[in-house]
């Protein structure tokens, strides 16, 4: 790592290693990067600077609805049907006569297939207008086009904070036992809790229900995932499979998955595969005033573990068969939870894993 | 760790429909042009504006796929095969819209284009906004083909081999355009940092 001691803002924007941990952390990057951080507090503004850089810098690309996908790819599809069935070509000066012939014979059964199964299931995603259409009263929409996020007052007193290129669908007043939602693109919702009707947001292939909790969905018709990262409370996610069966109510028939403060999860669109992580920097679920102070004189370990546990809100699992009763000494106010579950592992010579939104301590303790 | 996983999964997962696609499978043919559309056309609008042109360019690579799906060497991955023929493609239609006068293909070819630009609503601080607009006005100045390296390479997750596949050229040459544009990027960086040193510094005063 010493040869980033000297790294500038650009080399690190365009460092393989860097990038992939600002874009798909591992826990290797995380201990690789932290670690050095840890060695070199200097660098910290440059890490700054450069990843913002990495999260923000894109190069533009062409928009594509996914209405004009579908059509260009049902083009495709019936010119090579077409040759099959002998009929005139839709663009026949773009099919060369060797093609047909040689697609014709064995194509006729191909596209037979590729039909009912187009009958049977429709193998694009779920969008925002079937969603919308399908919802049982009218619907007020909003509609980000500015550069910065907006705020909605919802009827119930829940706030939206609806993010650039994105747009909500939700009724003037919330009737009946829940309260529904339909997002396309990133919003932040902060619901005011009812226990009595839970809140829904529907977002393409997702459906995530809340009591009262504040958290981010993320979901553009043209991204390949859907995330939602909780903030505060407890949400559930749903894959939303069926178009049709817009009923989210009996959870059991869904498969879904319950996420804490600090916990996302992606999912991935095409396979509707969720991916349960901690977000990359957690922050602490308590209010500024109730931060526990972090610096720790001649504390057991376990209890240290516990009460870093409480700050973030993140369930810390260590091997019961392993006593973690030494005592430690360390000041690690202002770190991330990352680092100071770092420091407290190297410290003690174990090594910790954060998989599924928990963290994991492996090792034989300490005495 | 995960969403690497993922992305793995998403690889395999093309990997398997080329296989079968190959094999003369229409379902997965569909699958795959469903799969790598986007990125076809996002690509393919980089060197050509007019979109009817590059979806028709799209479906002209996939029917030449299926007709000679064959005869395609199922070793090289699906991405930079398609992007491969695609680019070809995109290029041939522009030699033939010329006239015959001008038969240097050099002369012809399109070149790559790409907009690079900072999310500046998502961007908190002033300072951190400039030194985004800096970085991208370095990344324009670059010649066209050390940015379609950078584009493939950085924001569409594709190696050097892939890359040289696509761009036609050897893999250490893919690996030398790279270096030249960073080895450029940091002189010039420099000169940014030192030039704007004194406005940042007024940035951080007041932030």
């Amino acid at each position: 790592m010493d040869h980033y001691n000297q790294y500038t803002v650009e080399e690190l924007v365009w460092d393989v290693s860097f990038r992939n941990w600002v874009l798909s952390p591992t826990r290797e990057d995380h201990q690789l990067w932290e670690g050095w951080l840890l060695d070199h507090p200097e660098k910290r503004e440059v890490v700054r600077q450069a990843r913002t850089m990495v999260l923000h810098i894109t190069p533009d690309e062409g928009s594509l609805s996914p209405f004009e996908k579908r059509q260009a790819i049902k083009n495709i599809i019936s010119s090579v049907g077409q040759e099959s069935g002998n009929q005139p070509a839709a663009n026949p000066h773009k099919i060369y006569p060797r093609i047909a012939m040689a697609v014709a014979a064995c194509l006729v059964l191909g596209f037979g297939i590729l039909w009912a199964y187009n009958l049977h299931q429709r193998p694009v995603g779920i969008d925002y207008q079937a969603l919308v259409s399908q919802a049982a009263k009218p619907l007020l929409e909003r509609q980000n086009a500015s550069d910065t996020a907006i705020s909605i007052r919802l009827a119930d007193g829940s706030r939206v904070e609806l993010q650039p290129k994105s747009k909500i669908s939700y009724p003037r007043q919330f009737d009946g036992g829940k309260r529904e939602v339909f997002l396309s693109g990133e919003a932040f919702f902060e619901i005011s809790k009812d226990a009595s009707r839970p809140f829904y947001v529907y977002a393409n292939e997702v459906v995530t229900k809340v009591l009262g909790t504040s958290f981010v969905v993320r979901s553009f018709s043209e991204e390949q995932e859907v995330s939602v990262r909780v903030k505060t409370g407890r949400v559930a996610v749903f894959a939303h499979n069926d178009p049709e069966d817009g009923n989210a109510e009996d959870a059991n028939r869904l498969s879904g998955t319950i996420l804490d403060p600090n916990q996302q999860i992606i999912v991935e669109r095409k396979s509707v595969k969720m991916v349960k992580s901690l977000i990359p920097i957690p922050e602490m679920v308590h209010l500024p005033e109730e931060t526990p102070v972090f610096d720790f004189d001649e504390i057991p370990v376990k209890d240290v573990f516990a009460i870093i546990s409480s700050a973030y809100g993140v369930e810390i699992i260590t091997d019961r068969t392993v006593s973690y009763d030494c005592p430690l000494s360390a000041n690690l106010s202002g770190m991330s939870l990352f680092e100071k579950v770092d420091l407290v592992c190297r410290a003690i010579g174990v090594r910790y894993e954060s998989i599924d939104g928990k963290i994991i301590i492996e090792g034989k303790g300490c005495k | 760790m995960k969403t690497q996983k993922v992305f793995q999964d998403l690889r395999d997962e093309e990997t398997r429909l080329w296989d079968s696609l190959l094999q003369g499978d229409a379902l997965a043919f569909e699958a795959l042009i469903t799969s790598c559309y986007d990125l076809l056309f996002q690509y393919g609008q980089k060197f050509v504006a007019d979109r009817e042109l590059v979806k028709d360019a799209i479906q002209d690579v996939f029917l030449e796929i299926w007709e000679k799906r064959q005869k395609i060497d199922s070793s090289i991955p699906p991405k930079a095969y398609l992007l491969a023929c695609l680019r070809r493609r995109l290029h041939r239609m522009q030699k033939k819209s010329w006239p015959l006068l001008f038969t240097d293909p050099s002369d012809t070819q399109s070149d790559f284009m790409v907009e690079f630009s900072a999310e500046y609503q998502h961007i908190e601080r002033e300072k951190d906004r400039l030194l985004a607009a800096q970085m991208t006005a370095l990344l324009h100045q670059l010649p066209s083909r050390q940015q379609e390296a950078i584009y493939l390479r950085f924001f569409k997750g594709l190696d050097r081999y892939a890359i040289a596949e696509i761009m036609e050229i050897h893999p250490q040459s893919v690996s030398n355009l790279l270096q030249t544009a960073f080895k450029w990027l940091k002189t010039k960086w420099v000169f940014v940092v030192s030039t704007f040193g004194y406005l940042l510094s007024a940035f951080d005063g007041r932030l």
